[in-house]
């Protein structure tokens, strides 16, 4: 299942790429900036702002959906059985269904439409959610994009069984891999999963020899100290064939969607990073040998 | 591989660093005064040149037009008031101050009584004027009554043709106002033969005249309006030689002393001979665009090629040690800040098509040689740096782009996009060249075209006026009469008649079918109102000295208008691409495939423009869920393709009144270049299907409508690139407007610049420009205009400062999508 498909991202890897934002995700850190990405079934999504109180979808979904006197609505989603019915209801699109089942046919015709743009580096972004915990669609299109020549990056946290990297090696130029935290306790605190299948995963991929980039978010109240930093990045040097580091600073840009899909943002420590705040730890990767910089 | 991508890494960064000392370097003490001053000059007007030509209008009646035009022309260059400001290196001046509009009656000045008192108080572009020069104009409005362009083009028209001007649906006002301009004479060849040359050819010609021939009484008149014209044009230079001679006698400073009298030396020399060196040619250059503008008030009077025609004097200059790289600047400069002093007025019905007082004077630079390298030289990047440090509105810089153009270039022309101001755009050869060659273009010329205006591309020095600027059809107007059998609720009249109403049509087919009768007609239309105008300006306002400058006028022994030059293709524009493409997608889709709307309803919603809660359901059915041009989707792009082509399949039917008068072409094409007509075009249409509500602007040139294009930048190119560019050569304007955080960093200059190549080199994309302005500046200059008064924006094909303009065109601005890059 797709949520978004970004054309003229020149963020997440080399040149101009196209993203494919696949829905998903078995970590579900606090700080999540996509949470529309997190289930792997449909969300639904309601912009207040947008609404302008037609009413269509309380008409749809009566049982579930009220419109308040004062204007807007309250949505019990627990009880909307299938979500992808209100797709089309809302006119202003203050209501709107994330997540589409989308064919590999389909995914490659979206990436046929910038084709001429990727020129010799660009490409295309497997991203997520978690791309790698798709089912077998998602070698399908690797093996296709691979056909064709595409060069091929996936955003990954590494996540998963071991089994369902495996399957992507060699299929994948690029594995830009989310390292969050070295410490098992911390990582633990902060998300859905264990730090040790993340390291073990990274130390496996760089041992197969698959072109690695390390990813680190710099998360305030989660690992934005020097010590921390620099544990992470001392533990890089420790795997043989990781050479390159990103430093991508924590932002705040996701928090509306929490309210939009009904969630808390629990996360409380949302004071965007500045760039220059990762300086240091871009100079202490690349007195450690790496090839570091800030953002994508 | 590693190594080799370091080695491009630090060749990149090596190119960086060489561009940023050029670029650091700053500005003199001379320029900022220069600059300052006439940024700080109010804008007035000048009676000088209206009084001179009403005296010779009025004392000569019995002369041949050209012959009064040519004496009107002589009396004002011989007694108008000239200046040489104080620091300044290139001298001329349009007018009696800086910024001072001169007048130019015999075009059209009816307006001028009516809405002189309304001048300084015009929400953009005013004017400030004496209560004397009032009544001076006043006397002059009276003389010419009925004897303007304005009059003797609607007398040409039929009455038809008068309401669909009046109705707005067509629009020709500015031709019939002004003059037509829109050109770019043969630079090369003033510099190389100098004003004497001129004066042999035309002897020679003048001395073969068959006066027993009734063509040849003609010409034996033109030749000497020729004549009379360039040795006023002598005289006007010798009148600052003179007077750079008397102000270094006067001062007693050693520096300007010298600079005095290299000033006098140069205008001695160029009034008679071939420059001699680069500031010499500089100097002739800016006095012969200066003079084009004195003789007529047409806007868009172009450079051309400047940094190819200046070359062979700057790089001898540079050989021989005359001149350094600083000075070159600093004479550039001046040049630019001399060419933002000249100024135009124009009735507040124009002004709204055109907001930001524009003069549209091109310099294009770049592109490739006859030979087909790459023409970018040293003097190229002087151009494209000087103009990046003056951020002035003049000129409008375009770079020619092709498949060879070096990304040292590309990335300093990056580096000036980035400072906002609108500059440069780019014009792609990969397109512009091989359909000039089909449409009978001479290969060396097609390779020598130049951007003319705005985006607009003509051969300079031989094409003929107008490649395009001819009259502007409103085509939202045009669809809404489809959908009721030919009637204009905005005049109350039906101009063509039996096309079907929509409420009866029950598949998009008839729809369609009504749409091509109904635009097959108004393209007519638009040919005949061109006709009209165009045979009234070549009776009563033909161009003497811009005559003499374009290839083949002298050996012809015509004017441009009579088919002088040697080529002729013109165009009009066509406003409203979007909504067009965006209307026909909402109806085929939400009325006749799912059925989400009724026609009825429709229509109903349209006439109540979309009021009530059903309207506004109805309106937001059409903008979410009906696709939208330029987010490269098929179903709509092409939909908006088919409705267009039907009127440039109309247009290839008709051609100029020069047909068969001696230039090659003589035919119309399609063009968007709409300068800011997006605005006051919307102002006279009803809610649209598209979702549009009445009387808001309508999209942009070439450009997605507002708001619309939600995939970002490739998705648009896409989507322009499905137009039918190759027959749209009056231009495909596309305004894109970035953030400045979006091309901030060194990297994502490169990633801008390789979207480009392949929009350019692949898409054969035909024009970009970029507006790099966060909306937070734009908002607070709107509030704040006092301290944003440099503050440049990129309006459609030219750039303008931002708190001149009305408010409608400043929150038209704000509104346009943003384009920010993913974080």
């Amino acid at each position: 299942m797709i949520f978004n498909i970004q054309r003229y991202s020149t963020h997440d890897g080399d040149g101009i790429r196209t993203l494919i934002f696949f829905k998903g995700c078995p970590l579900r850190c606090q700080w999540c900036s996509n949470p529309e990405s997190q289930s792997f079934g449909h969300s639904i999504l309601y912009d207040s702002k947008l609404c302008k109180n037609f009413g269509d979808c309380a008409l749809a979904e009566p049982s579930a959906i009220s419109t308040n006197p004062g204007g807007g609505i309250e949505i019990k989603r627990n009880l909307i059985a299938e979500p992808e019915k209100l797709k089309e209801v809302c006119a202003t699109r203050a209501l709107t269904i994330s997540g589409e089942t989308k064919s590999v046919d389909v995914l490659m015709a979206e990436v046929q439409k910038d084709l001429p743009f990727y020129r010799e580096d660009g490409g295309v972004t497997l991203s997520g959610g978690e791309p790698l915990a798709q089912g077998k669609e998602l070698v399908l299109l690797l093996q296709q994009l691979k056909k064709q020549g595409t060069n091929t990056n996936i955003e990954t946290s590494l996540h998963v069984k071991w089994e369902q990297v495996e399957r992507c090696i060699g299929l994948v130029n690029t594995f830009l891999v989310d390292l969050k935290h070295t410490d098992p306790r911390k990582f633990k605190q902060f998300t859905h999963g264990t730090s040790g299948l993340v390291l073990d995963n990274l130390e496996k991929l760089a041992y197969f020899g698959a072109h690695v980039v390390v990813r680190i978010p710099v998360i305030p109240g989660f690992n934005h100290t020097e010590r921390e930093i620099m544990q992470m990045v001392d533990y890089v040097s420790t795997i043989k064939g990781l050479k390159e580091i990103h430093f991508l600073p924590y932002h705040t840009y996701g928090v509306e969607k929490y309210k939009m899909l009904g969630m808390d943002y629990i996360f409380n420590n949302n004071t965007q990073v500045l760039e220059e705040e990762l300086l240091p730890y871009v100079q202490y990767a690349q007195s450690q040998g790496f090839k570091a910089k800030i953002g994508g | 591989m590693f190594n080799m991508h370091n080695h491009k890494d630090l060749k990149r960064k090596l190119e960086d660093e060489m561009i940023d000392t050029k670029q650091v370097t700053e500005i003199t003490e001379r320029i900022a005064q220069l600059r300052e001053k006439v940024l700080s000059s109010k804008p007035t007007v000048c009676t000088e040149r209206a009084r001179f030509y009403t005296e010779i209008f009025r004392d000569h009646e019995d002369e041949p037009v050209i012959i009064k035009r040519a004496l009107a022309l002589q009396k004002t260059l011989v007694k108008m008031t000239i200046f040489i400001d104080k620091g300044e290196l290139i001298v001329g001046n349009q007018s009696s101050s800086h910024r001072a509009a001169p007048i130019f009656p015999e075009y059209a000045v009816d307006w001028l009584p009516e809405e002189m008192d309304e001048l300084d108080k015009r929400p953009g572009d005013a004017f400030y004027i004496t209560e004397e020069h009032k009544a001076e104009l006043k006397e002059i409005a009276s003389w010419w009554k009925g004897k303007v362009l304005w009059d003797r083009g609607r007398a040409l028209m039929t009455q038809e043709l008068r309401d669909l001007q009046d109705s707005a649906i067509i629009k020709a006002t500015g031709n019939l106002t002004s003059g037509d301009a829109h050109i770019a004479v043969d630079f090369p060849k003033i510099l190389e033969v100098g004003l004497q040359g001129y004066f042999e050819e035309i002897k020679l010609h003048h001395e073969a005249v068959d006066r027993s021939d009734r063509e040849g009484i003609r010409k034996d008149k033109f030749y000497s309006a020729l004549t009379i014209g360039l040795e006023s044009f002598q005289t006007f230079i010798r009148r600052y030689r003179d007077l750079a001679s008397y102000l270094s006698k006067e001062s007693d400073d050693p520096q300007r002393i010298n600079e005095l009298k290299r000033i006098a030396e140069n205008c001695d020399v160029i009034a008679e001979k071939p420059p001699q060196d680069f500031y010499q040619a500089l100097q002739l250059v800016y006095f012969v665009q200066l003079i084009l503008q004195i003789e007529s008030n047409g806007h868009s009077v172009s450079l051309g090629r400047l940094d190819q025609y200046l070359y062979p004097f700057f790089q001898k200059d540079l050989a021989a040690g005359k001149l350094d790289e600083d000075l070159a600047s600093e004479l550039l400069e001046n040049t630019w800040i001399k060419l933002l002093s000249v100024n135009k007025i124009r009735p507040w019905s124009h002004t709204r098509f055109s907001a930001g007082g524009p003069l549209y004077q091109n310099v294009t630079i770049g592109g490739q040689t006859t030979e087909g390298s790459d023409a970018v030289n040293e003097l190229s990047f002087l151009v494209l740096d000087s103009v990046g440090k003056m951020k002035l509105t003049q000129p409008n810089l375009s770079v020619r782009f092709h498949k060879g153009i070096s990304e040292e270039f590309m990335m300093a022309s990056m580096k000036v996009i980035e400072k906002g101001f609108g500059m440069p755009s780019f014009n792609n050869d990969e397109i512009v060249i091989p359909e000039l060659i089909k449409m009978g273009v001479e290969r060396d010329d097609a390779y020598n075209y130049s951007a003319i205006g705005c985006i607009e591309i003509a051969v300079p020095g031989k094409w003929g006026y107008r490649c395009t600027g001819m009259s502007f059809l409103n085509l939202m107007r045009v669809f809404l009469a489809t959908l009721h059998d030919g009637y204009d609720s905005q005049s109350g009249q039906t101009f063509r008649k039996g096309t079907g109403n929509f409420k009866d049509f029950s598949s998009y087919e008839e729809l369609f079918k009504a749409w091509q009768q109904q635009i097959k007609y108004y393209t007519r239309k638009t040919v005949e109102i061109d006709t009209a105008v165009d045979t009234a300006l070549e009776e009563h306002v033909p161009d003497i000295l811009c005559s003499a400058f374009v290839d083949s006028c002298i050996s012809r022994g015509k004017t441009i208008k009579e088919g002088g030059s040697k080529y002729d293709f013109i165009s009009g524009l066509q406003v409203g691409i979007a909504n067009l493409g965006n209307a026909l997608a909402a109806i085929k889709k939400l009325v006749y495939e799912e059925k989400k709307i009724g026609r009825e309803e429709l229509l109903d919603a349209l006439e109540s423009n979309f009021e009530g809660r059903e309207g506004e359901r109805i309106r937001q059915l059409l903008l979410n869920f009906a696709p939208k041009y330029g987010n490269d989707d098929d179903y709509v792009d092409l939909l908006l393709k088919d409705a267009y082509m039907e009127f440039i399949k109309e247009l290839e039917n008709y051609h100029t009144t020069r047909h068969n008068r001696g230039p090659i072409g003589c035919k119309y094409y399609a063009g968007t270049s709409s300068i800011s007509a997006n605005v006051p075009s919307g102002a006279v249409v009803p809610a649209t299907p598209d979702g549009r509500k009445a009387f808001t602007p309508v999209a942009e040139g070439s450009s997605p409508s507002s708001g619309t294009d939600l995939l970002g930048p490739t998705a648009v190119f896409k989507s322009v690139a499905k137009l039918p560019t190759n027959k749209i050569m009056g231009g495909v304007l596309l305004n894109q407007k970035l953030s400045p955080a979006a091309i901030e960093k060194e990297a994502d200059k490169h990633k801008l610049i390789s979207v480009l190549r392949t929009f350019f080199a692949e898409l054969k994309g035909w024009h970009v420009q970029y507006n790099i302005v966060s909306r937070e500046t734009l908002l607070a200059a709107k509030k704040d205009p006092e301290k944003y008064r440099d503050l440049v924006v990129r309006i459609a094909g030219y750039s303008a400062f931002f708190t001149t303009l009305s408010p409608d065109t400043q929150d038209d601005i704000i509104a346009r999508t943003e384009h920010t890059l993913s974080h």
